[in-house]
């Protein structure tokens, strides 16, 4: 006896969720302007989202192999013998906030640069090698660059100390600057649009406020009320994070066709960049759309 | 059963719309709730079905303690009683059949429960035949009868009307207060709070009269008392 009453209930449970879905999706209908007026508020947030971390990634991305590009080239002394260059290169890699130390010998040092001369390397051929063995040591952290090529410089049997001073400081500031904006300006976005949302919705469910106070007098509970509200909400969070992810997408394509770039500063494949965007802004929609109806229709449930 | 017991209730500016009313109305009676505009009728009807709290006092409907009800079960005290308004309150989108079954969707019955209760009900009330219109094609008089359909389609024990024919001519008055009639004789309480001296004349039930927020008159086979 029991167990039929459970699986009746269980059954319309099932029932009332599906409910809950068709009347979520025929109000999208419904109330067309409002619906498409809050779709188009969450599509046009979220673009401006998308496009900013769009930009960001690649800049992010940029700033990372910029700064993996400044290292220190430590010119080392003739003086020093190729016995003694396993244990100076040991000293070098021992310094603090040494990532990491690589060998260019003189040969290798020899055979770059006839690459780079190309057919004009018969200039340099009679002339030996006469260029120096060579470490390369990157910083753990780029910004430590200068300090560190301070430390190079004072190890003995480097003669000479290379590095891109005058550009470091300068570059490094461009890009925490970048790295800091976006995220500010993304921060507002997300309370912009959970802010713009909640009022679209507030105003589809105030045109409804009727059929709310109705549900609670013939006694429907607060949860059964708020269902289709919140598959609406949702689906036009969803709704409002596909428009946006298209259009980025398409975008995006035609940025990487049309403008050419050169290293460090590529563009990220579109592919990549576009799907991180497009399950951001999925989330953003549908927690901005789902949240912003339970929240906009509190005042009305006190009848 | 209902039962008030000492019910106050002040409103949040101040005014004072009930003081200190107790009434009992036993399963099973009719009665009409009378007064002037703004003597405390609507509180005292809103009080019954937890629209409104009481500042102060008892009130029981049906088994439940209405002034101490948590805010969760007040959907399952508002199924055990059925509300009919001046205004009908009807769903201008969704045709007469949907209107009543909806009362039953709400609260998750089951399809096949729906179709025989609308059913029922329509065909107490006498619209079968308009089931698949829209109210704005039926007459007031049609409207209330729809509005009652939904009020009885969860069986409740208690109807509470406030004004039903207030909107009415005299002969749809009529019909709505025979249809109220024959509810009642199936057992359900009727709290009807009324202007229509007519009615209220003709068919000497329980009168209880409201003045100032005080009941100044509880009779038996009563008369409406005012000459407006």
């Amino acid at each position: 006896m029991s167990e039929t009453k459970n699986a009746g209930t269980m059954d319309m449970r099932i029932r009332t969720v599906g409910r809950h879905a068709k009347e979520g999706f025929k109000n999208l209908f419904r109330n067309g302007w409002m619906t498409f007026a809050a779709v188009g508020a969450v599509a046009v947030t979220l673009f401006i989202l998308g496009a900013a971390i769009a930009l960001s990634l690649n800049v992010q991305n940029m700033s990372i192999s910029i700064e993996n590009e400044l290292q220190i080239n430590a010119y080392v002394s003739d003086s020093v013998t190729v016995k003694q260059l396993p244990e100076l290169r040991k000293t070098l890699a021992d310094l603090p906030g040494v990532r990491s130390v690589s060998f260019v010998s003189k040969a290798q040092a020899l055979r770059k640069m006839e690459k780079v001369l190309q057919s004009n390397a018969n200039l340099i051929s009679g002339l030996g090698n006469p260029l120096p063995n060579e470490f390369v040591v990157q910083a753990t952290d780029p910004r430590q660059t200068a300090a560190l090529a301070f430390r190079v410089q004072h190890v003995k049997g480097v003669e000479q100390v290379q590095y891109g001073k005058s550009i470091i400081g300068k570059l490094l500031a461009v890009t925490a600057a970048v790295r800091d904006t976006a995220i500010i300006f993304i921060g507002a976005l997300l309370v912009m649009g959970i802010f713009l949302i909640s009022n679209t919705i507030k105003i589809t469910i105030f045109t409804r406020r009727r059929e709310i106070e109705i549900m609670k007098l013939v006694g429907a509970t607060d949860g059964f009320i708020r269902g289709p509200f919140f598959v609406e909400g949702t689906l036009m969070g969803v709704f409002g994070a596909l428009l946006p992810s298209a259009v980025l997408y398409g975008l995006y394509n035609w940025l990487m066709r049309s403008v050419t770039l050169f290293p460090p500063f590529t563009l990220l494949p579109a592919d990549a960049v576009v799907w991180r965007v497009f399950w951001v802004l999925i989330l953003c929609g549908v927690f901005i759309g789902a949240w912003g109806s339970v929240m906009s229709m509190r005042r009305f449930l006190r009848v | 059963m209902i039962e008030l017991q000492d019910v106050w209730k002040e409103y949040g500016n101040g005014t004072s719309a009930l003081s200190g009313v107790s009434v009992r109305i036993k399963q099973g009676e009719f009665v009409y709730v009378v007064g002037p505009s703004g003597a405390g009728k609507s509180t005292f009807i809103k009080l019954m079905y937890r629209e409104e709290r009481p500042t102060k006092g008892h009130i029981f409907v049906g088994g439940f303690n209405i002034e101490r009800l948590r805010e969760r079960q007040i959907p399952l005290m508002r199924r055990t009683i059925g509300v009919v308004f001046q205004d009908y309150k009807l769903l201008q989108k969704l045709t007469i059949w949907e209107n009543v079954a909806f009362a039953l969707e709400v609260i998750e019955a089951s399809r096949r429960t729906t179709q025989r209760r609308v059913a029922e009900v329509l065909d107490l009330v006498g619209l079968s035949e308009k089931a698949n219109m829209y109210p704005r094609e039926l007459s007031g008089g049609e409207q209330q009868r729809v509005g009652i359909a939904r009020a009885l389609v969860n069986k409740p024990s208690v109807i509470i009307a406030d004004e039903p024919t207030g909107n009415l001519d005299p002969e749809n008055s009529w019909g709505i207060l025979k249809l109220f009639e024959r509810v009642n004789d199936r057992g359900t309480t009727v709290v009807m709070a009324t202007h229509n001296r007519e009615l209220v004349n003709a068919t000497h039930k329980r009168v209880i009269a409201i003045e100032a927020g005080q009941i100044v008159r509880d009779q038996e086979r009563g008369d409406y008392g005012y000459e407006d």
